[in-house]
Protein backbone atom coordinates (compact mmCIF):
# COMPACT_ATOMS: atom_id res chain seq x y z
CA UNK A 1 0.00 0.00 0.00
CA UNK A 2 1.23 3.96 -0.94
CA UNK A 3 1.65 5.75 1.36
CA UNK A 4 -0.56 8.05 -0.20
CA UNK A 5 -3.05 4.90 0.03
CA UNK A 6 -2.34 4.19 3.67
CA UNK A 7 -2.99 8.04 4.78
CA UNK A 8 -6.15 8.06 2.58
CA UNK A 9 -7.64 4.93 5.03
CA UNK A 10 -6.07 6.62 7.82
CA UNK A 11 -8.53 9.45 7.32
CA UNK A 12 -11.34 7.76 6.75
CA UNK A 13 -10.89 5.92 9.58
CA UNK A 14 -10.19 8.96 11.45
CA UNK A 15 -13.03 10.78 10.64
CA UNK A 16 -15.58 7.82 11.01
CA UNK A 17 -14.77 7.18 14.58
CA UNK A 18 -16.18 10.51 15.35
CA UNK A 19 -19.81 10.14 16.44
CA UNK A 20 -22.31 11.56 14.25
CA UNK A 21 -25.58 12.70 14.69
CA UNK A 22 -29.36 12.12 14.01
CA UNK A 23 -30.73 14.96 11.44
CA UNK A 24 -32.94 17.01 12.34
CA UNK A 25 -36.67 16.53 13.39
CA UNK A 26 -38.43 17.67 9.72
CA UNK A 27 -41.83 18.34 11.46
CA UNK A 28 -39.75 20.50 14.05
CA UNK A 29 -37.68 21.98 10.94
CA UNK A 30 -40.40 22.65 8.78
CA UNK A 31 -42.66 24.49 11.62
CA UNK A 32 -39.43 26.23 12.33
CA UNK A 33 -39.07 27.29 8.83
CA UNK A 34 -42.86 28.08 8.03
CA UNK A 35 -42.44 30.47 11.58
CA UNK A 36 -39.48 32.13 10.23
CA UNK A 37 -41.39 32.76 6.80
CA UNK A 38 -44.14 34.34 8.45
CA UNK A 39 -41.86 36.43 10.98
CA UNK A 40 -40.23 37.29 7.32
CA UNK A 41 -43.40 38.22 5.77
CA UNK A 42 -45.07 40.13 8.61
CA UNK A 43 -41.52 42.18 8.47
CA UNK A 44 -41.59 42.81 5.20
CA UNK A 45 -45.14 43.77 5.63
CA UNK A 46 -44.51 45.70 8.01
CA UNK A 47 -41.74 47.99 6.23
CA UNK A 48 -43.60 47.83 3.21
CA UNK A 49 -46.42 49.84 4.57
CA UNK A 50 -44.41 51.82 6.18
CA UNK A 51 -42.46 53.02 3.15
CA UNK A 52 -45.50 52.80 1.19
CA UNK A 53 -47.18 55.44 3.54
CA UNK A 54 -44.15 57.27 3.31
CA UNK A 55 -44.28 57.57 -0.09
CA UNK A 56 -47.90 58.38 -0.44
CA UNK A 57 -47.18 60.90 1.90
CA UNK A 58 -44.43 62.79 0.13
CA UNK A 59 -46.14 62.51 -3.23
CA UNK A 60 -49.44 63.92 -2.01
CA UNK A 61 -49.26 67.68 -2.55
CA UNK A 62 -52.87 68.93 -1.61
CA UNK A 63 -55.58 66.96 0.05
CA UNK A 64 -53.08 64.37 1.20
CA UNK A 65 -53.22 61.61 3.19
CA UNK A 66 -50.62 62.97 6.19
CA UNK A 67 -51.52 61.94 9.34
CA UNK A 68 -54.11 59.38 8.33
CA UNK A 69 -53.63 55.88 9.21
CA UNK A 70 -52.30 54.34 5.64
CA UNK A 71 -54.87 51.88 4.67
CA UNK A 72 -51.88 48.59 4.86
CA UNK A 73 -50.39 49.37 8.01
CA UNK A 74 -51.07 47.20 10.84
CA UNK A 75 -54.32 47.18 12.19
CA UNK A 76 -55.89 48.69 9.25
CA UNK A 77 -58.28 47.06 6.86
CA UNK A 78 -55.96 46.32 4.06
CA UNK A 79 -53.06 45.30 5.72
CA UNK A 80 -50.72 43.56 3.88
CA UNK A 81 -52.42 44.18 0.77
CA UNK A 82 -49.51 44.76 -1.50
CA UNK A 83 -51.93 46.58 -3.53
CA UNK A 84 -48.55 48.77 -4.67
CA UNK A 85 -47.50 45.60 -6.71
CA UNK A 86 -50.91 45.83 -8.30
CA UNK A 87 -51.96 48.15 -11.25
CA UNK A 88 -54.93 50.86 -10.46
CA UNK A 89 -57.43 48.50 -12.13
CA UNK A 90 -56.06 45.74 -10.35
CA UNK A 91 -56.14 47.44 -7.28
CA UNK A 92 -59.29 48.84 -7.61
CA UNK A 93 -61.25 45.26 -8.03
CA UNK A 94 -59.06 44.39 -4.95
CA UNK A 95 -60.75 47.45 -3.20
CA UNK A 96 -63.92 46.94 -4.68
CA UNK A 97 -64.09 42.71 -3.25
CA UNK A 98 -63.02 44.43 0.11
CA UNK A 99 -66.28 46.92 0.19
CA UNK A 100 -64.36 49.74 -1.03
CA UNK A 101 -66.43 50.88 -3.72
CA UNK A 102 -65.85 54.80 -3.04
CA UNK A 103 -62.36 55.41 -4.03
CA UNK A 104 -61.06 58.41 -4.73
CA UNK A 105 -58.02 58.10 -6.58
CA UNK A 106 -55.50 60.92 -6.74
CA UNK A 107 -53.10 60.71 -10.35
CA UNK A 108 -49.65 62.08 -9.71
CA UNK A 109 -48.33 63.12 -13.25
CA UNK A 110 -45.51 65.45 -15.16
CA UNK A 111 -42.67 65.68 -13.59
CA UNK A 112 -40.98 66.48 -10.33
CA UNK A 113 -39.91 70.47 -10.72
CA UNK A 114 -41.41 72.92 -9.01
CA UNK A 115 -44.72 73.70 -11.05
CA UNK A 116 -44.38 70.80 -13.59
CA UNK A 117 -45.77 68.12 -11.41
CA UNK A 118 -50.29 67.82 -11.91
CA UNK A 119 -52.47 66.49 -9.57
CA UNK A 120 -55.80 65.04 -10.72
CA UNK A 121 -58.49 63.09 -8.79
CA UNK A 122 -60.70 60.95 -10.59
CA UNK A 123 -63.14 58.25 -9.58
CA UNK A 124 -62.29 55.74 -11.82
CA UNK A 125 -58.77 54.48 -11.40
CA UNK A 126 -56.53 55.21 -14.11
CA UNK A 127 -55.45 52.49 -16.87
CA UNK A 128 -51.67 52.66 -15.50
CA UNK A 129 -49.42 53.99 -12.53
CA UNK A 130 -47.40 52.79 -9.61
CA UNK A 131 -50.33 52.25 -6.57
CA UNK A 132 -49.27 53.96 -3.69
CA UNK A 133 -51.61 53.04 -1.21
CA UNK A 134 -53.85 55.58 0.75
CA UNK A 135 -56.09 56.16 3.21
CA UNK A 136 -59.55 56.57 4.61
CA UNK A 137 -60.08 60.56 4.99
CA UNK A 138 -62.79 62.30 7.24
CA UNK A 139 -64.82 62.40 4.22
CA UNK A 140 -64.90 58.30 4.75
CA UNK A 141 -63.62 57.92 1.27
CA UNK A 142 -60.24 56.17 0.29
CA UNK A 143 -57.59 58.37 -1.21
CA UNK A 144 -55.41 56.08 -3.46
CA UNK A 145 -52.51 57.83 -4.99
CA UNK A 146 -51.24 56.89 -8.86
CA UNK A 147 -47.84 57.71 -9.54
CA UNK A 148 -47.50 58.53 -13.29
CA UNK A 149 -44.64 60.57 -13.03
CA UNK A 150 -41.60 59.89 -15.27
CA UNK A 151 -39.61 59.87 -12.23
CA UNK A 152 -41.96 57.76 -10.71
CA UNK A 153 -41.38 54.35 -9.10
CA UNK A 154 -42.85 51.15 -6.91
CA UNK A 155 -42.57 51.08 -3.61
CA UNK A 156 -42.21 47.97 -1.14
CA UNK A 157 -41.91 44.92 -2.01
CA UNK A 158 -42.22 45.81 -6.03
CA UNK A 159 -39.51 48.92 -6.02
CA UNK A 160 -37.70 47.94 -9.25
CA UNK A 161 -40.67 47.23 -11.05
CA UNK A 162 -41.84 48.49 -14.24
CA UNK A 163 -45.07 50.37 -14.04
CA UNK A 164 -48.25 48.51 -14.62
CA UNK B 1 -37.06 10.18 -31.99
CA UNK B 2 -35.99 8.67 -28.86
CA UNK B 3 -38.41 9.71 -26.80
CA UNK B 4 -35.54 10.86 -24.27
CA UNK B 5 -36.65 14.36 -22.90
CA UNK B 6 -33.48 14.85 -20.85
CA UNK B 7 -31.78 14.67 -23.93
CA UNK B 8 -33.40 16.55 -26.06
CA UNK B 9 -34.05 19.27 -23.64
CA UNK B 10 -30.92 19.24 -21.60
CA UNK B 11 -31.49 22.54 -19.86
CA UNK B 12 -35.04 21.11 -18.35
CA UNK B 13 -34.20 21.13 -14.82
CA UNK B 14 -35.30 17.86 -12.91
CA UNK B 15 -36.42 18.70 -9.74
CA UNK B 16 -35.67 16.12 -7.14
CA UNK B 17 -38.43 12.86 -7.45
CA UNK B 18 -38.21 11.75 -3.69
CA UNK B 19 -38.67 13.78 -0.58
CA UNK B 20 -35.93 15.95 1.31
CA UNK B 21 -35.57 13.15 4.13
CA UNK B 22 -35.43 10.26 1.96
CA UNK B 23 -32.24 11.62 0.55
CA UNK B 24 -30.49 13.87 2.37
CA UNK B 25 -31.46 12.02 6.52
CA UNK B 26 -28.70 9.21 5.32
CA UNK B 27 -26.21 11.80 4.67
CA UNK B 28 -26.43 14.31 7.90
CA UNK B 29 -24.22 12.36 9.97
CA UNK B 30 -21.29 12.01 8.01
CA UNK B 31 -21.76 15.51 7.46
CA UNK B 32 -21.42 16.54 11.06
CA UNK B 33 -18.49 14.27 10.98
CA UNK B 34 -16.94 16.15 8.08
CA UNK B 35 -17.40 19.09 10.13
CA UNK B 36 -16.29 18.54 13.27
CA UNK B 37 -12.69 17.70 10.99
CA UNK B 38 -12.72 20.95 9.04
CA UNK B 39 -14.05 23.24 12.27
CA UNK B 40 -12.17 21.54 14.73
CA UNK B 41 -15.28 22.09 16.94
CA UNK B 42 -17.97 19.73 17.71
CA UNK B 43 -20.25 22.15 19.12
CA UNK B 44 -20.15 24.28 15.99
CA UNK B 45 -20.47 21.27 13.51
CA UNK B 46 -23.71 20.48 14.51
CA UNK B 47 -24.86 24.24 14.59
CA UNK B 48 -23.05 25.12 10.88
CA UNK B 49 -24.86 21.20 9.85
CA UNK B 50 -28.23 22.29 10.85
CA UNK B 51 -28.24 25.48 9.47
CA UNK B 52 -27.27 23.63 5.97
CA UNK B 53 -29.25 21.15 6.44
CA UNK B 54 -32.13 24.02 6.76
CA UNK B 55 -31.06 25.68 4.10
CA UNK B 56 -30.95 22.32 1.59
CA UNK B 57 -34.80 21.98 2.55
CA UNK B 58 -35.74 25.66 1.69
CA UNK B 59 -34.00 24.80 -1.54
CA UNK B 60 -35.09 21.23 -2.18
CA UNK B 61 -37.15 22.40 -4.94
CA UNK B 62 -34.14 24.26 -7.24
CA UNK B 63 -31.89 21.23 -6.42
CA UNK B 64 -30.97 19.38 -9.72
CA UNK B 65 -31.16 15.89 -7.95
CA UNK B 66 -27.85 14.56 -9.10
CA UNK B 67 -25.34 14.32 -6.16
CA UNK B 68 -26.92 15.19 -2.95
CA UNK B 69 -24.01 14.75 -1.24
CA UNK B 70 -21.82 16.93 -2.99
CA UNK B 71 -24.86 19.59 -2.83
CA UNK B 72 -25.55 19.18 1.11
CA UNK B 73 -21.14 19.21 1.59
CA UNK B 74 -21.39 22.60 -0.71
CA UNK B 75 -23.79 24.38 0.75
CA UNK B 76 -21.96 23.44 4.69
CA UNK B 77 -18.87 23.97 3.39
CA UNK B 78 -18.95 27.51 2.36
CA UNK B 79 -21.50 28.15 5.58
CA UNK B 80 -18.59 26.33 7.82
CA UNK B 81 -15.80 28.96 5.94
CA UNK B 82 -17.71 31.92 6.94
CA UNK B 83 -18.07 30.82 10.51
CA UNK B 84 -14.35 30.24 10.39
CA UNK B 85 -13.81 33.85 8.96
CA UNK B 86 -16.13 34.93 11.90
CA UNK B 87 -14.11 32.88 14.69
CA UNK B 88 -11.05 34.69 13.12
CA UNK B 89 -12.69 38.12 13.40
CA UNK B 90 -13.97 37.16 17.23
CA UNK B 91 -11.52 34.13 18.01
CA UNK B 92 -9.59 36.34 20.95
CA UNK B 93 -12.69 37.12 22.58
CA UNK B 94 -15.12 34.01 22.22
CA UNK B 95 -13.39 30.74 21.89
CA UNK B 96 -15.37 27.63 21.86
CA UNK B 97 -13.99 24.17 23.92
CA UNK B 98 -12.82 21.91 21.42
CA UNK B 99 -13.33 18.25 23.40
CA UNK B 100 -11.58 15.95 21.22
CA UNK B 101 -11.52 12.66 23.01
CA UNK B 102 -13.10 11.06 20.19
CA UNK B 103 -10.10 10.59 17.78
CA UNK B 104 -7.31 11.14 20.90
CA UNK B 105 -8.02 7.60 21.09
CA UNK B 106 -7.97 6.82 17.48
CA UNK B 107 -5.06 8.71 15.48
CA UNK B 108 -3.80 11.68 17.42
CA UNK B 109 -1.00 12.20 15.86
CA UNK B 110 -2.83 12.65 12.51
CA UNK B 111 -5.47 14.87 14.06
CA UNK B 112 -3.04 17.25 14.87
CA UNK B 113 -1.15 17.12 11.76
CA UNK B 114 -4.91 17.30 10.20
CA UNK B 115 -5.22 20.54 12.19
CA UNK B 116 -2.05 22.35 11.23
CA UNK B 117 -3.15 22.62 8.16
CA UNK B 118 -5.64 25.63 6.84
CA UNK B 119 -9.34 24.93 6.64
CA UNK B 120 -9.75 24.70 3.01
CA UNK B 121 -6.76 22.62 2.27
CA UNK B 122 -8.28 19.90 5.11
CA UNK B 123 -11.40 20.38 3.04
CA UNK B 124 -9.87 19.92 0.30
CA UNK B 125 -7.73 16.07 1.49
CA UNK B 126 -10.96 14.97 2.95
CA UNK B 127 -13.16 15.49 0.14
CA UNK B 128 -10.42 13.62 -2.15
CA UNK B 129 -8.91 11.00 -0.04
CA UNK B 130 -11.91 10.24 1.93
CA UNK B 131 -15.34 10.88 -0.94
CA UNK B 132 -13.18 10.37 -3.48
CA UNK B 133 -14.42 13.75 -5.30
CA UNK B 134 -12.74 14.94 -8.40
CA UNK B 135 -10.54 17.40 -8.37
CA UNK B 136 -13.08 19.42 -10.43
CA UNK B 137 -15.74 18.59 -8.38
CA UNK B 138 -14.26 19.94 -5.72
CA UNK B 139 -13.72 22.98 -7.03
CA UNK B 140 -16.98 23.71 -7.88
CA UNK B 141 -17.99 22.82 -4.18
CA UNK B 142 -15.46 25.05 -3.17
CA UNK B 143 -16.00 27.87 -5.73
CA UNK B 144 -12.34 27.62 -6.30
CA UNK B 145 -10.03 26.94 -9.69
CA UNK B 146 -9.35 23.62 -10.37
CA UNK B 147 -5.54 24.76 -9.77
CA UNK B 148 -5.86 25.93 -6.41
CA UNK B 149 -7.47 22.45 -5.42
CA UNK B 150 -4.89 20.65 -7.25
CA UNK B 151 -2.14 22.80 -5.21
CA UNK B 152 -3.92 22.32 -1.63
CA UNK B 153 -4.83 19.28 -2.14
CA UNK B 154 -0.13 19.00 -2.82
CA UNK B 155 0.39 20.96 -0.18
CA UNK B 156 -2.48 19.04 2.39
CA UNK B 157 -0.51 15.30 1.52
CA UNK B 158 3.10 16.37 1.74
CA UNK B 159 2.20 18.39 4.69
CA UNK B 160 0.54 15.18 6.27
CA UNK B 161 3.12 13.07 4.84
CA UNK B 162 5.87 15.10 6.64
CA UNK B 163 4.27 15.68 10.08
CA UNK B 164 3.51 11.66 10.22
CA UNK B 165 7.19 11.27 9.07
CA UNK B 166 6.02 9.04 6.10
CA UNK B 167 9.08 9.90 4.39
Amino acid sequence: MSDDQQLDVRLGSLEARIPGAVAPDLEHKRRRVRLAGRSAVAASLLLLATVATTVAIGVVVSGGVRGYPGIENPGQPLAGAQMECMSPPQAAAYLAAHGFNDVVWQVESGGTGRGEGTTTFVTAPPAHGYVMPGAILDDGKLHMIIDQRASGHAVGACYGMPMP
Amino acid sequence: MSGDATTEQPNVVRLPAKPFADVMSPLYSGLVRRLVLVLGNREDAEDVAQDAYERAYRSWSKFDGRDPRAWLYTIALRLAFNQLERRRNWGRIISRSTPREWTDAVDPDLLSALNSLQPRVRACILLHSVDGFTLGEIADMLGEPIGTVSSRLSRARTGLKAALEMR
